[in-house]
């Protein structure tokens, strides 16, 4: 088991290692540097200024050699400076990060709770009205553009019917403390949470229902019923236990999609998480921020794979790694 | 009969009779047929699009900035410009004609004031104080009624209003859902095409090829692709060796767009072909077609293929959803379809700005979106069903 | 779902109703563009720049008429007030200043600003381990010397005699006292300074700022929080704590100031589009609010790429400027909030001139289009367009993807040129692929449309100078995107600098417009306007319209 492990997290170094290369490579490709656009609209920076900037900034070099750089002050532990905030990328990535672990991990628990909820009880009893319905909410989830969501929401609860603010982390310059800080936060969680669990909640939806209507036609089901046993026992006792393997999955993969949904989400509702720092820091090639902020999501999307599967391996006594 | 004679005896009815469970099965499926009529119904949209502006009259790129997002059922006027153009082409018609109505005009005192010929027209059609123009109506000829026909078609309507620059946004709709629609399945194809070669590959040889791309496949399939899109959707193509020059011209932001896309949605379909071919690898006709010599790409095209496309049928399917959820959603960051190419993504962008003067621009390209994607993802799910009737309904 | 309800119903309830409206005790102003950390050094984004107003001064400032006038100092030195004097001669000429800074200027700690605070934050500006943007207006300076027995009193010599050593609207002031041990540690880093100076370290460090405001709280992506500084030289402000919050998205922004969230928005707010819509709502609604705009001096243009043979003919250039009203333009886009502008200098610019007898006007004159292109030998075709010789007269025009703005311009444009017979074909580019490749190596085919930042009585040798012209030998730098080259244009500009008396420099910088106006590679288009939203209640705002902010002038407002 041990060794297994030990694999996977080479296997993790070995993957991050190749996508930072790729990543700046790529982010070097994009048109134009930070200098370059600072010039654009100001005829006032002079030739001597773009080449002095450039020279301290070390964007004079081929990219090869940046990413070398870049790489030893990462592997040395400095995470470097960013360009847009100018200060270092260590403190600004750690609240973000705070932020968008909150915001993915409570639409993570809310899309469960409602999915499972919904497709078990929708699986017991496929093709019937509430199963219908259910199906349908659960498409209509997947479907949805969550961007436009997050845009409907506010049209609806922050302009028609004004309950939530329409944007932002906490309330500025309140100084709450304590619980009355937490519900100041949760007000501005509503709305980004609800437009990040549609989608969640669908896919859950769906998985749970299959798998709960797979584990109800299994034989030993079918016998505990027949013996008698109390339906609810069956339910959750037998049947929930079978089906809940294949969730874990799908609960690991979903962190991929979660922390996808955060980029869109996290920018309509100008939430201060990684997710919206990442799009920025890409936008206004603020490479450091980009690097850092992308990495450290993939990291957390891999390691969270990793702990899936050791899950599926302690859920299901017939699975065991080597 | 022979043993032969009867095996392809059988596997003629049972294609037959499998053609019809299959159709059977689907239509079953209430919501994958709603879906294909949905579905059925843009696409006849999308196709007749250059048709449809043709016979309302009104064009998805015509402009009038002065008439800038008004609201759905408005009638508007022509812009002065759009009149004159109109008069100007009713003169050049049949100059003849025009000087009829100058003559009758003229002889009728129209104009009080003294005009050439030359702007005579123009003066009493285009001047705010319509009561010249009502006095030429009266004279009552062939000519002046066919004017007067003319004149009264000065005005558009819009059934769903008009957008940031005046456009008719029914028709904007209209087209975006050609460019989203052809979008999505192209890419889908682009995608199945690639998991067709990679999957195969994966599955037909197997051994560390596999693994490889069986790790690869895993790896990027757990990655948040939404970052990874945004950042291959910043890069400019043209600094890349190679590639940059093939994807110089008009189209160039659909093309990379749709490069970016396919290149993160193809895993699925790698996976589904790798699984089908190892579960027929070992069976005997394909044993057979190898002893035969037959040459590894020809048994991939003429044994494995076809054997894999009804899963590839669905994955395409399910596919063409996501691919326009991804589309609409790097056009809203403003790294998709760049305008004036109309996409629903990229109204979507469009319309953010003003949300909430102009709410309806912003809601409908993304119900459109919903509605589009949710009947590709029934009509999957619906074929998945009828092709695979063991399989239970997700 | 009914989870969902309970808890919209919970935090429905629990959420403040009516936020505490705008008054003398806190102000919201939200802003769409992020700001950095507030050391003015390094500071670059307009949005740091608009905050740090608000807390820290400057030697010079601008007010909203575009004249220079004494911040922190006494009085600017010029040669009339003897506070200037010209030494040597020919290319040896240089000048001396002295200034003055006010007795009551101190830190928010208490320690007066000196002349050693001015010298330190020219010292640590001229660091090459220390990334200032336009360092000129430091470089210029050659030495310090501070008077040992007042401090405040101090005299700068100039490298060389240049006419407006005294306008450092960009020349910030930093505490010696607080910053000398940081530089002096980590100065000899690439970039030690700014990664450690108490600007990152310790922002609410009241001693940073000399400003009527200092900062008592920074989220960097988030807001600032400044409060009333009672060491503050001037007027004491009115307004006890302003908040500025950064709201990306512009429509959120709209939101939040609709449900009282912010009270204000900056001018760094609404898209010109969006404020449009707004100020109708405003009206129609009864909201309490007033929009603002000022036309400003952002310069909107199209840049001609010379090296296209159908542009090199000046008959076709001066054909597109004919065919174009731009009144009707900024009057059927921007409801005439906008002003039309004929050449780069804007009307408040003393340089400004619309006198025929200098310049070249273009009234709008289809006839005159048609003209020109005609005798060029561009004939009219079935079609709609003009051809010579196989060739349609067909232009690419450029601009940044999604700014609407400019979009809606450019399709304007293209249906008003196609009068002319000309046809335009629209290729938009994200920002920055426009700016940082296309416009940067002159790359466009044709016409490219953006904006350019300019000032008062600025010279405009990065743009117009032939030395400007970006290559790849000279790394692409200089703005002369269009590849414009008149030498005699070259010699004004370098005689404008070093021209004292200012009825000359406007003699030379007409004659610049008169080459410009007349060769046409360039297509003015109209100055942008700057536009903010204030509550009703407040006074004491004022626009500026050019590139000092117009917090430079925070202290004065407040509400009734």
């Amino acid at each position: 088991m041990s060794a297994y492990i030990i694999r996977r997290v080479i296997q993790v170094i070995i993957m991050m290692f190749v996508l930072s290369f790729i990543c700046y490579y790529m982010l070097s490709l994009m048109p134009g540097d930070p200098v370059d656009i600072l010039a654009s609209s100001n005829p006032k920076i002079t030739t001597g200024d773009i080449e002095r900037l450039k020279a301290l900034y070390g964007l004079d070099k081929p990219a090869y050699v940046r990413y070398g750089n870049w790489l030893n002050s990462f592997i040395h532990g400095d995470f470097g400076y960013s360009r847009t905030y100018r200060i270092p990328v260590m403190e600004l990535i750690g609240p973000r990060l705070f932020n968008t672990f909150i915001l993915s991990l409570s639409s993570l628990l809310l899309s469960l709770v409602l999915g499972v909820a919904i497709g078990v009880y929708a699986g017991l009893k496929p093709g019937g009205k509430f199963d219908y319905l259910a199906n349908l909410c659960a498409y209509a989830g997947i479907s949805t553009p969550a961007f436009w969501l997050a845009i409907v929401l506010i049209i609806l609860f922050s302009v028609a019917v004004p309950i939530f603010p329409a944007g932002g982390t906490i309330t500025v310059g309140t100084n709450l403390q304590g619980f009355a800080a937490w519900l100041d936060r949760g007000k501005y969680l509503v709305l980004p949470i609800l437009s990040l669990t549609a989608l969640q909640a669908g896919v859950f939806v769906r998985f749970a229902r299959s798998s709960m209507m797979e584990a109800m036609g299994y034989d030993f089901i079918r016998t505990a019923r027949a013996k008698g046993l109390n339906r609810r026992v069956v339910v959750w006792k037998h049947a929930f236990r079978n089906a809940l393997i294949p969730l874990l999955t799908i609960v690991a993969l979903s962190m991929s999609n979660l922390f996808s949904g955060a980029v869109l989400t996290e920018t309509v509702f100008a939430y201060q998480g990684v997710g919206s720092l990442i799009y920025k820091a890409i936008i206004e090639s603020d490479f450091n921020v980009a690097m850092v902020s992308f990495l450290v999501s993939i990291f957390m999307v891999l390691i969270m794979n990793l702990i899936a599967d050791l899950l599926y391996a302690a859920a299901d006594p017939r699975i065991t790694y080597d | 009969m022979s043993d032969e004679n009867l095996q392809s005896f059988d596997d003629d009815s049972q294609a037959l009779s499998m053609q019809q469970i299959v159709w059977h099965q689907f239509i079953e499926h209430k919501m994958a047929v709603v879906g294909m009529a949905i579905i059925t119904i843009f696409v006849m949209i999308a196709l007749s699009a250059p048709m449809i502006s043709k016979i309302t009259g009104i064009d998805p790129e015509k402009q009038n900035i002065f008439k800038r997002y008004q609201k759905p059922f408005s009638t508007i006027e022509y812009s002065q410009d759009d009149k004159e153009a109109a008069i100007e082409k009713f003169i050049e018609e049949d100059a003849e004609r025009s000087q009829r109505i100058i003559a009758a005009a003229r002889s009728a005192n129209v104009l009080e004031s003294e005009v050439t010929d030359e702007d005579f027209l123009f003066e009493i059609i285009l001047s705010e104080d319509k009561s010249a123009q009502n006095r030429l109506w009266e004279l009552k000829s062939q000519d002046i009624s066919e004017l007067e026909s003319l004149c009264s078609r000065f005005t558009s309507f819009h059934l769903l209003g008009t957008d940031e620059l005046g456009r008719d946004v029914l028709m904007r709709l209209v087209f975006g859902t050609r460019v989203s629609i052809a979008f999505g399945i192209m890419v889908a194809l682009a995608s199945a095409f690639l998991g067709l070669l990679i999957g195969s590959l994966a599955g037909y040889y197997g051994g560390w090829i596999d693994s490889l791309l069986s790790r690869f496949i895993d790896a990027l399939l757990s990655l948040p692709s939404i970052p990874l899109m945004i950042i291959f959707a910043a890069v400019d193509i043209s600094k890349i060796p190679f590639v940059g020059g093939m994807l110089e011209g008009e189209n160039q932001s659909v093309l990379k767009l749709s490069i970016v896309i396919a290149l993160f949605s193809w895993m699925t379909v790698a996976r589904l072909v790798r699984g089908s071919i190892l579960s027929i690898k070992e069976r005997e006709f394909i044993l057979a077609a190898k002893t035969l010599g037959a040459r590894d790409v020809s048994i991939i095209l003429s044994h494995i293929v076809p054997n894999v496309i009804s899963p590839l049928l669905v994955a395409v399917t399910l596919n063409v959803g996501n691919s326009i959820l991804s589309e609409a959603a790097l056009s809203f960051l403003g790294l998709g379809i760049q305008p004036p190419t109309p996409s629903w993504g990229n109204m979507l962008f469009n319309a953010q700005e003003l949300i909430f003067e102009a709410p309806l621009l912003a809601i409908l390209p993304g119900l459109l979106i919903l509605l589009t994607v949710i009947s590709f993802n029934f009509v999957g799910d619906g074929l998945q069903n009828a092709i695979d009737p063991k399989s239970i309904r997700r | 779902m009914k989870i969902i309800m309970l808890l919209l119903m919970i935090l429905g309830v629990a959420s403040p109703k009516s936020l505490t409206a705008a008054s003398n005790n806190e102000l919201k102003i939200g802003i769409t563009q992020e700001f950095e950390n507030l050391n003015p050094i390094v500071a670059q984004m307009a949005a740091s720049t608009y905050i740090r107003r608000a807390v820290g001064r400057n030697l010079v400032d601008m007010d909203e008429n575009g004249k220079y006038y004494p911040a922190l100092i006494v009085k600017i030195p010029t040669l009339e007030n003897g506070l200037a004097r010209l030494s040597g001669e020919g290319k040896n000429r240089k000048i001396v200043a002295e200034w003055q800074i006010k007795d009551n200027a101190k830190w928010g700690d208490g320690k007066p600003v000196t002349g050693y605070d001015v010298e330190f934050t020219w010292t640590v500006a001229l660091s090459k381990f220390v990334s200032v943007g336009e360092r000129d207006t430091y470089h210029q300076i050659e030495k310090f010397e501070i008077d040992k027995a007042n401090p405040k009193k101090f005299k700068t010599y100039y490298r060389e005699a240049h006419w407006d050593f005294n306008q450092l609207l960009t020349f910030p002031v930093v505490p010696k006292h607080l910053e000398e041990n940081i530089f002096k540690k980590f100065g000899n880093v690439n970039e030690g300074y700014a990664k450690n100076s108490l600007h990152v370290k310790d922002p609410t460090n009241p001693g940073l700022y000399n400003g009527p405001y200092k900062v008592t709280e920074v989220k960097l992506g988030s807001h600032v929080i400044i409060e009333r500084n009672k060491y503050f030289y001037g007027e004491p402000a009115k307004i006890k704590k302003i908040i500025f919050k950064v709201i990306p998205n512009s429509g959120t922004l709209e939101a939040n100031l609709r449900s009282g969230n912010i009270d204000m928005i900056s001018t760094l707010g609404l898209p010109f589009d969006q404020a449009l819509v707004f100020a109708k709502k405003v009206e129609k609604e009864k909201l309490p609010y007033k929009v603002k705009f000022k036309p400003g001096l952002l310069y909107e243009h199209i840049d001609l790429q010379l090296k296209n043979p159908i542009l090199q003919d000046l008959n076709v250039r001066k054909a597109l400027v004919y065919g174009l009203n731009r009144t009707e333009l900024t009057k059927a886009l921007f409801e005439g909030k906008q002003a039309p502008a004929i050449h780069n200098v804007a009307p408040m610019d003393v340089w400004y001139t619309d006198n025929p007898k200098d310049i070249t006007l273009y009234p709008h004159s289809r006839r005159q289009a048609k003209k020109l292109l005609d005798s060029s030998g561009w004939k009219m075709a079935k079609d709609g367009y003009r051809w010579k010789n196989g060739k349609k007269l067909s232009l690419q025009i450029m601009t940044t993807a999604g700014n609407k703005a400019r979009e809606l311009v450019e399709t304007y444009l293209q249906a008003e040129w196609k009068k002319i017979g000309v046809e335009i074909l629209i290729k938009n580019e994200p920002g920055r692929v426009f700016f940082g490749e296309t416009v940067r190596k002159g790359k466009y085919p044709a016409l490219a449309m953006y904006a350019w930042i300019s000032s008062p009585e600025s010279t405009p040798r990065s743009t117009f100078h032939s030395k400007s012209i970006p290559t790849k030998e000279n790394g692409y730098s200089g703005q002369n995107s269009m590849g414009w080259s008149n030498p005699k244009v070259d010699a004004a500009i370098d005689a404008i600098d070093v021209e004292f008396d200012a009825q000359k420099r406007i003699k030379l910088a007409h004659r610049i417009l008169g080459y410009y106006t007349d060769e046409v590679p360039v297509i003015p288009l109209f100055y942008r306007s700057d536009v903010a939203v204030i509550p009703n209640k407040m006074s004491g705002h004022k626009m500026n319209g050019h590139q000092a902010p117009n917090t430079n002038h925070v202290e004065y407002w407040t509400f009734k």
